[in-house]
């Protein structure tokens, strides 16, 4: 749950969304704040007035004056672009903060990294540093996953490859995603928020909310 | 060529930029990722001995270290002795004096680092410390080495400071820039010469040092 208030710029936030839903996908056009919102949540921006509530533990509550740490958080979070440590290899940037390297070994094999895992990340194309972030993000166990925009810069097989594979890893783990396409959130088949100018403007089932953007989609690509 | 005075300067040199590098890593991350006034201020301390001519703190800190002053009274109180005309005095000049060449140079590579690094890290649920360490600082080894090398061959040619604060006690506070000053008083430019060369040398060498480095780094 996240009920803020925070401004960036010129965009006033004003953002109210609870969802129990185990993939949630944060869906609007660039600009409209859907990034910070997971930000917000992730504990990497600070709003001016709110509360960010995760299961039963709070996160964030400024009237209460609680503000748990981004690393405190219990959540793991991946941004837009992969930001892969440079120095490491990829097996070096999956392990980072894990004590379990089994469990990074383990995901080596399931995501079928083994042939880049010696690899820095110089030396990946960006479709593989994007998968590698991904993967990063959901090596570790945690309370919550937050994904912003994962699947952009792969190919349709890949994305759904690597969909597939991702929910197989991390089970129950709740996800929120954030993304653009309406392809991908009908992909994800998971409840959407969708967020203009700064504010929530429709929750519910991906048919619900994105069934006529589709419609309009299907109609553009016949003419 | 005069042997005890080099290994004086070099043992000044590394000893200096040991002790700075030490204190100027997380002085110059404060510096990064401080704010406010404070920030300003300390950059502006920092930055002094860029500009301030060696004599003038030489001569403060003179003033400061000896027996005159209740900073210089409790130094002799628990040393024994004034720190002025001593190696340690000359090492707290030089770590002042050259408080810069080690600071900029660090904070210029800490800025360089992406924010982004930070946020994935935190995002991982990575604390500061160990970002810091395993993260900011193997991205930053260009700018720790140039720091250890500017703050070094500074050091080694340190004059001003030195000869207001030390001296010129062999053995203890006579560097080869004073032993240089020195015969060029006494008109022996022969010897003046080759010690020079010596200084130019170290100089030199430190810099290829650092470039060569630079020049293959990989990120």
């Amino acid at each position: 749950m996240a009920d803020f208030k925070h401004r960036i710029g010129s965009l006033q936030l004003e953002i109210a969304l609870a969802s129990t839903a185990p993939w949630t996908v944060l869906f609007g056009p660039s600009g409209s704040g859907k990034s910070t919102v997971l930000r917000v949540i992730a504990g990497l921006v600070r709003p001016s007035q709110g509360r960010v509530v995760a299961g039963r533990r709070v996160l964030m509550d400024t009237e209460a004056g609680v503000f748990v740490e981004a690393h405190r958080r219990g959540v793991r979070w991946a941004g837009q672009t992969a930001m892969l440590f440079p120095r490491m290899t990829v097996r070096e940037n999956l392990e980072f903060g894990l004590a379990d390297a089994e469990r990074v070994r383990g995901a080596i094999a399931h995501f079928e990294l083994e042939g880049l895992a010696e690899k820095r990340p110089g030396e990946l194309s960006g479709g593989e540093r994007q998968r590698v972030g991904v993967v990063r993000a959901a090596v570790g166990e945690a309370e919550l996953l937050l994904l912003d925009e994962p699947f952009t810069g792969l190919d349709a097989g890949r994305r759904e490859e690597l969909i597939g594979r991702l929910r197989e890893w991390i089970g129950g783990t709740p996800v929120v995603s954030v993304t653009h396409d309406v392809g991908e959130a009908f992909l994800l088949g998971a409840e959407v928020v969708r967020i203009g100018e700064g504010r929530v403007v429709a929750q519910g089932a991906v048919e619900v909310v994105l069934g006529e953007e589709r419609e309009r989609l299907r109609t553009v690509l016949r003419q | 060529m005069d042997g005890e005075a080099l290994l004086l300067t070099l043992r000044l040199a590394g000893t200096t930029t040991l002790v700075l590098l030490t204190m100027a890593v997380p002085l110059a991350w404060w510096i990064v990722r401080g704010g406010g006034f404070g920030r300003a201020l300390v950059q502006a301390v920092v930055g002094l001995p860029l500009i301030l001519p060696p004599t003038v703190l030489g001569f403060y800190l003179l003033v400061m270290l000896g027996p005159v002053t209740w900073p210089g009274r409790m130094i002799v109180r628990v040393l024994g002795h004034p720190l002025a005309f001593s190696f340690a005095g000359l090492v707290v000049g030089s770590i002042l004096y050259s408080l810069p060449f080690a600071v900029q140079p660090l904070v210029a590579g800490f800025r360089g680092v992406d924010r982004g690094y930070l946020d994935a890290a935190a995002g991982l649920g990575v604390g500061p410390g160990e970002t810091f360490r395993r993260v900011v600082l193997p991205m930053s080894r260009a700018s720790l080495l140039a720091a250890g090398v500017l703050t070094f061959s500074h050091t080694v040619g340190e004059f001003g400071v030195v000869l207001m604060l030390g001296g010129n006690l062999p053995g203890a506070t006579r560097t080869l820039s004073i032993v240089l000053f020195d015969q060029v008083q006494n008109f022996d430019y022969a010897a003046a010469n080759r010690t020079a060369g010596v200084l130019l040398g170290l100089s030199v060498v430190a810099l290829m040092a650092l470039y060569s480095r630079r020049g293959n780094q990989v990120v």
